[in-house]
């Protein structure tokens, strides 16, 4: 209990310290730009093999669902995601403060396996960019409440940011688990 | 008798200033508390938009285009939102450069988006410069069952399934007829968009009124002025009620 405890500390302090090295380590925090593109995002994540593409279409209730989830109207019928062996790449937008934020999102097994800012039009906040804070969302699943089930550390001065990457990456699981349904299992 | 001459000139011109200034100090008064209070009141929330005031400010509605596909108006509201008639439907960095219509789908090119939209209008999906869409392409055209994208250098052909772009050789751009050309949206749908463009709070007007901004450099001399003679109406009401109380002495 007392370790697991002090595990949970330490982790916390390591990730903080490391985050503030790199915040701090970066001559400009105005982080506006595109990344990668998704082509690239995409064969990156499953190099070597060739994904096949999908389409997953928002009926009435994958809709509602997905709302609930960004808290917002959900528009277009559909959406477009790459999978190959239970492993599937989502690329989604959402707004940040004002201007929408690219995110790519892959999950394997129904875990998260990758979070990447693709594109970043704010001026301030593109702190969530950085490895060290992408890498918090690795192994994350859904509740039945639809939200992470991990709790992902925030950042000072991007919290509008940060609300938009756990909101793509809990769509992105329930998009996941819409897509590629899991058997029931059967005991 | 001297004194009493300058006692009867002191309250005959706090009168005239009083009966002069009585409506403007009345709304100074008001504005002053509204402005005061304007969080609570939500003054600067609340956005008027109507011709007159804006064209007073020096601000101009701008004239919205679009494209009519069929019975169907696709345009930019000037607020960076594609509309298909009375609904925004999707994100549209202006300009909307061309829109087309292949089968059962529209397609509206924004300046950095491919929309497409089902015949009702409804956003199906978007194909944007981050997915692959070449960020010269200036039109698109539709022709039998093909989409094609003219960029400034070459023509491709999309495909709307799979989202891919094959380039096409041995086609004039020009014989595409792709529609560029924008036209006026009709009255009634730039109605509908009432609350979109320019605005001014509430706020903002009644602060211009209570400066005397709002009528130019006249208005905010006359609330000088105003000023001025509340100064000389405080001073008068206070040498009057002196002379006052020295006649009850005597």
């Amino acid at each position: 209990m007392f370790n697991n405890l002090l595990n949970n500390l330490l982790s916390k302090v390591i990730f903080t310290g490391l985050l503030t090295t790199t915040l701090l380590a970066s001559p400009q925090l105005s982080a506006k730009g595109v990344y990668q593109s998704g082509p690239d995002f995409v064969a990156e994540v499953f190099a070597p093999q060739q994904p096949e593409p999908g389409v997953l279409w928002l009926n009435k209730s994958i809709r509602q669902e997905a709302e609930k989830i960004l808290g917002r109207k959900v528009l277009g019928l559909r959406v477009r995601y790459h999978q190959s062996a239970g492993k599937t790449a989502w690329i989604l937008n959402e707004i940040g403060k004002e201007m929408p934020i690219t995110i790519g999102v892959v999950i394997d097994q129904g875990k998260i396996s990758k979070v990447k800012i693709l594109a970043y039009r704010e001026s301030r906040g593109g702190e969530v960019r950085y490895p060290a804070y992408m890498a918090q969302y690795q192994g994350a699943t859904l509740t039945e409440k639809y939200k992470l089930d991990k709790s992902i550390d925030g950042i000072t001065g991007a919290t509008l940011s940060v609300w938009a990457v756990n909101k793509v990456a809990a769509l992105a699981l329930y998009y996941h688990s819409q897509a590629l349904p899991q058997p029931e299992s059967t005991n | 008798m001297k004194s009493s001459n300058s006692i009867k000139t002191n309250i005959i011109w706090h009168r005239r200033i009083g009966l002069s200034v009585f409506l403007l100090l009345i709304f100074l008064a008001i504005s002053g508390f509204a402005l005061n209070h304007s969080p609570a009141l939500k003054l600067n929330k609340i956005s008027l938009s109507s011709s007159w005031l804006l064209s007073w400010y020096g601000l101009e509605k701008p004239l919205i285009k679009g494209f009519k596909l069929d019975d169907k108006w696709l345009y930019e509201d000037g607020s960076n939102l594609l509309y298909a008639d009375k609904q925004a439907v999707a994100t549209c960095s202006a300009p909307l450069l061309s829109v087309a219509k292949s089968s059962n789908t529209l397609y509206a090119l924004c300046a950095e988006t491919l929309h497409l939209l089902t015949e009702s209008g409804q956003l199906l999906e978007s194909f944007s410069q981050l997915d692959g869409l070449p960020n010269d392409v200036r039109a698109i055209s539709a022709v039998d069952k093909s989409l094609y994208l003219i960029t400034d250098s070459a023509v491709l052909e999309f495909n709307p399934e799979s989202l891919a772009l094959k380039p096409v050789s041995g086609i004039d751009p020009a014989s595409l007829n792709a529609i560029t050309d924008q036209l006026a949206v009709p009255e009634s749908l730039e109605q509908e968009l009432e609350n979109s463009g320019p605005s001014i709070s509430l706020e903002t007007v009644i602060l211009d009124l209570h400066s005397g901004r709002f009528f130019g450099q006249f208005g905010v001399l006359v609330i000088d002025i105003v000023g001025l003679l509340i100064c000389i109406l405080s001073i008068s009401g206070l040498l009057a009620w002196i002379n006052r109380l020295r006649q009850i002495k005597q």
